[in-house]
């Protein structure tokens, strides 16, 4: 029962947020012609051929829906609960666990792989998720989350223009020696773990393979291909390997 | 008849091609290997395997190789599923939830072995049954769905999104519903496909092409499964010796009946749309303690009850195609990652569809259950002691494989910057208990509904009676409206009035 009601507080608010939200993108479907709809530059002024049509009725039908959500929630003591400070049902741990992850992989996907070679980011992400999260201790998690938020932060601030993602390599080195650093602290004080002692292997391996099949197996594009150690494999991939097998 | 013939003639030459290509079997090997192995870690599930597998196969191979491997994983992470379901009383997909009901009991008397080989067993007879029904109906339904019209497929579209939101919700089928339709919304982003009037943008060039499938189906379905997975979680621990799999013929034999009761309803589930292989097994395994003389014992150990879940959750697989190939309406979520790797190939499933590519997959459902059954059946072994790798060891590598597979579809970092933030929404939604697949269904079907729904309007030249004066579209109308009433609470207290012993 306590769960219910602790959903229905979560229910209250996202209701609320669900109202705001249909009812923002239905004053920004106004700006999407109703009446006067052009087809290649041939006025029309038929509703029913609108693009607006769908999406009025798509934004009107979730309003209705946040609004009944809202009245069960309400109904059934979840306002009262949500408003009267008791929380939504969220434990701290619970907390700490989903922000070290959401910290995580927010850096992971919004400051390293774009600026860092993915081999050595990916190695840096493997490595701090399995510290940090297969014991289930939160010092752990939370020690794994600064790692990688610092690799993060010096990524996303001092290379944070799209024109600086591929030159400057002081980045990956950073990631590079906190991914070092990070693995001998691990095996010095936790080597009695088998988590812990095959996480390197898997750190490099991983990304590597996947990296090389991408790129020279399915011909793909890889992110930052001008990354420090991709950019060499690159090299002497086209420059010293491929010559060989080419003159025979 | 003629026709039964012909069709068993196509499928007998598409299989033998398919048979003597050596380039069939690593593909086949590998990819139901990874299925079941997908299937068999709990955290990991069927879409997710469909959907990684997209990333890696879905543009970069012909289509015809591409699809060996993503049916190959999606027949085994069905089958896969049972294995934690058995052993450790953990569904490792939600396909595989009732198979737990008997048997775990099952392996807590001893009988762990016999359970693994009959599950197998069912599973590979379920597959097949749903191929046989796969490969008569989807053509009869072709025929038909030549004379669906825009206003059947617009009401389909939407009957597809509000049946998943309907059965897929956990708590207020209202949240289902709202899934469906953020969807949809979503869907609606970019330029629209009559006018090219551009909706919801934002100034941001990328968002021009509207919101991509991989990238949707990645963070929809990998990025929560990861942020949840990635908890210190129980694992098998030490080895576990199962005994005997392989079963006996006579024992197969005489549970056939409910193997194929279940194969049948498990096909007919799979076909609904936007109801996936988990709803088939649940309504097998009602049906059969309804049905069965043991009816009494499931719960306890049945081996009726065990086979009535696996033998349809497999056979879901050939249901859910049906709709995928006819209509482009995925069948179940993966099916949804299935129709994901059409698209980015330029199929169109539909009326349209080659008809050599559907007698392809039926082809590649035999294959890929015939080696689901040898593995299952030679090497369970090997999948039992994958059972004792923890999640949080192979959760982070499937971040960085859900990264890479994603990047390379297309997008470049945009897709990435999608990804997670469909992540974190849909991650969000799964702990306020909203159901996941009817948004990836509603931004899969939304732009065919959009583009439907608008052209009927053309047509008839705004009259809205267009969507029932046509005879198919007035039963769909119908289903979609009687779907919305049945679930309105004076309706349920209506029919709890009518039921004796409800009121």
């Amino acid at each position: 029962m306590e769960d219910k009601t602790a959903l229905r507080a979560r229910d209250f608010w996202t209701s609320l947020i669900l109202i705001a939200t249909s009812a923002f993108f239905l004053w920004q479907t106004t700006d999407i012609p109703l009446f006067d709809t052009q087809t290649g530059g041939v006025t029309s002024g038929d509703w029913y051929n609108s693009a607006a049509v769908v999406p009025y009725g798509i934004f009107g039908l979730m309003l209705l829906c946040a609004l009944g959500l809202l009245a069960i929630s309400i109904k059934d003591g979840g306002a009262e609960r949500a408003l009267r400070g008791a929380g939504i049902g969220w434990e701290r741990a619970e907390l700490i666990r989903m922000g070290c992850i959401a910290i995580i992989l927010f850096f992971y996907i919004f400051a390293l792989v774009p600026r860092v070679d993915f081999t050595i980011c990916s190695a840096l992400l493997i490595s701090a998720l399995i510290y940090g999260f297969h014991g289930g201790h939160h010092r752990r998690m939370i020690v794994a989350a600064s790692v990688f938020s610092a690799a993060g932060l010096y990524a996303f601030l001092l290379h944070f223009p799209q024109s600086e993602w591929a030159k400057p390599h002081d980045d990956d080195w950073v990631t590079l020696a906190l991914w070092v650093g990070l693995t001998i602290y691990t095996l010095v004080y936790h080597r009695d773990e088998y988590a812990i002692r095959i996480a390197p292997i898997m750190a490099v391996l991983v990304p590597l393979v996947l990296v090389l099949a991408m790129a020279f197996g399915f011909r793909q594009n890889v992110p930052n291909r001008s990354g420090l150690l991709f950019k060499q494999i690159e090299y002497h991939y086209y420059v010293t390997l491929k010559p060989l097998w080419a003159q025979k | 008849m003629e026709f039964f013939i012909h069709q068993i003639t196509e499928f007998g030459t598409a299989l033998t091609n398919l048979a003597l290509d050596p380039i069939t079997y690593p593909y086949l090997i590998c990819s139901v290997f990874l299925g079941i192995v997908f299937g068999a870690l709990p955290g990991l599930t069927a879409t997710l395997a469909v959907t990684i597998l997209t990333g890696f196969f879905g543009n970069k191979f012909p289509l015809e190789q591409s699809l060996i491997a993503l049916i190959g994983a999606y027949v085994g992470a069905i089958y896969g599923g049972s294995y934690p379901s058995i052993l450790l009383n953990i569904p490792g997909t939600a396909a595989s939830a009732a198979t737990a009901m008997d048997g775990n009991p099952l392996a807590k008397k001893g009988r762990g072995g016999e359970a693994l080989g009959m599950t197998t067993t069912a599973s590979f007879i379920g597959t097949l049954i749903g191929t046989l029904f796969l490969l008569v109906f989807v053509w009869l339904l072709l025929m038909i769905s030549k004379n669906i019209a825009s206003p059947e497929k617009a009401l389909l579209a939407l009957f597809g999104i509000l049946l998943s939101g309907t059965l897929m919700s956990k708590d207020l089928v209202l949240k289902g519903w709202i899934s469906g339709l953020i969807g949809l919304a979503m869907a609606m982003v970019g330029l629209d496909p009559i006018l090219s009037e551009t909706r919801y943008v934002f100034g941001w060039s990328y968002l021009m092409s509207g919101f991509q499938v991989v990238p949707v189906l990645m963070g929809a379905f990998a990025v929560p499964q990861i942020m949840d997975g990635m908890r210190a979680a129980g694992s098998i621990g030490q080895k576990v010796d199962v005994g005997r799999i392989v079963p006996k013929v006579g024992t197969v034999m005489k549970r056939f009946p409910t193997i194929a009761r279940s194969g049948v309803i498990g096909t007919g589930v799979g076909a609904l749309p936007g109801v996936g292989e988990d709803v088939a097994g649940w309504v097998s395994y009602g049906v059969g303690k309804a049905v069965c003389k043991d009816g009494k014992d499931f719960g306890t150990g049945s081996v009726n009850g065990l086979l009535s879940a696996e033998a349809a959750n497999n056979a879901a697989i050939g249901g859910a195609l049906i709709p995928l190939l006819v209509l482009g309406i995925p069948g179940s979520p993966p099916a949804a990652a299935l129709l994901g790797a059409l698209k980015i190939n330029n199929v169109i499933p539909g009326p349209t569809i080659d008809p050599g590519l559907i007698v392809h997959v039926v082809a590649i459902l035999v294959m890929a259950s015939l080696t689901m059954a040898i593995m299952g059946l030679l090497t369970a072994r090997v999948f039992i002691n994958v059972l004792r790798i923890p999640q949080t060891i192979f959760l982070p590598v499937v971040m960085v494989l859900t990264t890479i597979g994603s990047f390379s579809v297309g997008g470049g970092i945009n897709d990435l910057y999608l990804m997670l933030a469909v992540g974190f929404v849909a991650y969000a939604m799964n702990k306020m208990d909203y159901p996941i697949a009817p948004l990836v269904i509603g931004v899969i079907l939304g732009p065919l509904f959009d583009e439907t729904f608008r052209r009927s309007l053309y047509l008839s030249d705004g009259d809205l009676s267009t969507f029932w004066t046509r005879p198919g579209a007035a039963i769909l109308l119908s289903l979609n409206i009687a779907l919305v009433l049945s679930q309105m609470p004076f309706i349920k207290r209506a029919f709890s009035r009518l039921v004796p012993g409800r009121g």
